[in-house]
């Protein structure tokens, strides 16, 4: 029998917010134990809770990106749990009105991932366990989270990759997040079922907590898809339960099952009231918001006529485009802007966070300049490759490595004197040439660039080549 | 509202408190009582929930939230001031295995 997966994710976003959720305490990764805390994020007796405007603005930047609608009012509520990292023993989240609800993320294929809601709640301390001992650091107790709920339409590993990677691209687009995934500022716990194909009821379904990178999400899928069809064929039940999975054996193992789930007793938090937030807000963001990865990415491929694959590894890293579409405005040609981009630019810039972080000398006003040269034919790509990556390395300006006489040098007149050398000193090639051996012309490309030390433009040498030994 | 011998083991372990099962026993009655005396305040609203939640819902303006601006946290000394901080951390019983 064939099984279809079933599954949804629930994503932790960390907010870049500089202060935490409800007191004035920084929200900067590391620093020592317990330094960033104060009687409101540890929980003391009489301390009161104030919602920071930023989580609520960043909520709705997110929700907003990812075609939810607004509850313009919302409340938080108080998720009590007994765990030594949450120092209230609750957690002040949402539970019955979530900010933002009923979005979606669309997939390349134009399949849509529901988004069933987003809401905003505190982060936990953090555990460190050591020799019999726990320890607690509430540090990054009271960061700012967003939790976005999928509807359960993802159904295989590569779906949940795509749509982990697209919510990633997206929160980065709008500034709410960074999304590292090492760093735990984002978050997944994944949920799976398997139902037969032609079934029309869900599966028992089984969660992975705490998954922090794609490819373990993906093993993990996997992992448990042909976990639960073993079980199933083998006359089993799948158990309700929540998983652990051991990144080192490719495993899921059983935290807890349904029968110790807690009861967390939502409640309204009484020290928070109730939000309302303007109509005339929420449009203000709306009209905040950048334009969005996939729209981005059409645009590139449709109005800019950039090719997919170059257009795939533009829009990924924000910075790179902007810098791209500000050389466009200067009037570099959009062509060979991002073909030097991704041809040199990208060779200086080796990881992917390099690529996001987009750190380089070079300033958009400098690369138009550059690359009008190209556009224009005074300089060829060869040499504009040459002279990006000294750029790119040194910092100087073009004019550092392209005077002006030598572009001035470089007339049509210059250019086919230089031709007619190549010609007269290259008998044999251009007999070959005539003979039918098209390559044999490359010894003449070779004299022109010897010549004219790489800065005249090839196509405008064939050109010219061409016309006389064809006459 | 009835209590479990079994629910005050749990609050017990919770908060770290150590009763022996005579006093368990004796407990049991008197949490309900206590619990009894909370739910008049559920008999006032009628069991509705919904009327608590009117009243918990009076509303903050946009305006009134708090300025996203860093404000000096404690010192670790004063934070940790009431327990015997190792190395900057509360150190709890381990709770995992
Ligand atoms: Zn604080």
């Amino acid at each position: 029998m064939k099984y279809r997966l079933v599954s949804g994710l629930e994503t932790h976003v960390e907010l870049a917010t500089a202060t935490k959720i409800f007191c004035g305490c920084t929200t900067a990764f590391g620093g020592s134990p317990n330094t960033h805390c104060c009687p409101v994020c540890t929980g003391q007796p009489g301390a009161l809770p104030v919602l920071n405007k930023k989580v609520v603005e960043y909520a709705i930047r997110a929700g907003l990106a990812t075609h939810c609608t607004i509850n313009t009012t919302t409340h938080l509520d108080r998720k009590n749990y007994c765990y030594p990292d949450l120092p209230k023993a609750y957690q002040i989240s949402q539970f019955d009105k979530p900010l933002c609800e009923h979005g979606y993320v669309e997939l390349e294929s134009g399949k849509r991932i529901g988004i069933t809601r987003i809401h905003i709640e505190e982060d936990a301390g953090k555990l460190v366990h050591e020799s019999g001992f726990t320890y607690v650091d509430y540090n990054r107790g009271g960061v700012p989270l967003i939790e976005i709920v999928s509807e359960p339409d993802i159904s295989s590993p590569e779906e949940a990759k795509e749509y982990v990677e697209k919510l990633q691209l997206i929160m980065r687009y709008i500034g709410v997040s960074d999304c590292k995934m090492q760093e735990g500022s984002m978050r997944c716990d994944v949920n799976i079922s398997v139902m037969p194909e032609g079934a029309t009821e869900f599966g028992t379904r089984t969660e992975i907590k705490n998954m922090n990178s794609i490819s373990y999400i993906e093993k993990a899928m996997a992992y448990e898809y042909e976990r639960q069809i073993e079980v199933i064929e083998g006359g089993g039940k799948i158990v309700q339960a929540t998983l652990r999975y051991d990144e080192h054996t490719g495993e899921t193992s059983v935290m807890r099952t349904k029968e110790d789930a807690q009861d967390y007793r939502y409640f309204p938090e009484p020290d928070i009231l109730t939000v309302v937030i303007p109509e005339s807000k929420v449009e203000e963001i709306k009209n905040s918001l950048p334009e969005l990865p996939t729209d981005k990415l059409h645009r590139y491929i449709d109005e800019l006529k950039i090719n997919p694959a170059t257009a795939k590894l533009l829009y990924k890293y924000k910075r790179v485009c902007d810098f791209a579409e500000r050389a466009f405005a200067l009037g570099a040609g959009v062509k060979n802007t991002v073909n030097l981009i991704v041809g040199t630019l990208y060779s200086k810039l080796e990881t992917e966070e390099d690529k996001e972080k987009f750190v380089l000398p070079v300033s958009a006003d400098e690369m138009a300049a550059l690359v009008k040269l190209v556009d224009d034919g005074k300089i060829n790509i060869t040499l504009a490759q040459k002279t990006l990556s000294a750029m790119a390395e040194e910092g100087k300006p073009v004019s550092a490595y392209i005077k002006p006489e030598d572009i001035a040098g470089m007339d049509d007149g210059e250019l086919e004197s230089i031709c007619r050398q190549a010609v007269e000193a290259n008998a044999g090639a251009v007999a070959d040439f005539k003979a039918g051996k098209e390559k044999a012309i490359f010894a003449l490309y070779g004299f022109v660039k010897k010549a004219t030390q790489g800065k005249a433009d090839i196509k405008k040498a064939d050109e010219i080549i061409k016309k006389l030994i064809l006459g | 509202m009835s209590v479990t011998q079994k629910e005050i083991k749990t609050l017990a372990r919770l908060s770290r408190l150590e009763f022996s099962d005579g006093e368990i026993e004796k407990f049991a009655p008197e949490f309900e009582e206590i619990i009894e005396f909370a739910n008049k305040i559920n008999e006032q609203v009628e069991g509705d929930t919904g009327s608590i939640r009117e009243v918990v819902s009076r509303t903050v303006k946009w305006e009134d939230l708090r300025e996203d601006e860093v404000k000096e946290s404690l010192p670790n000394e004063k934070i940790t001031s009431n327990v015997q901080a190792e190395g900057g951390y509360f150190p709890v019983r381990r709770v995992v295995k």
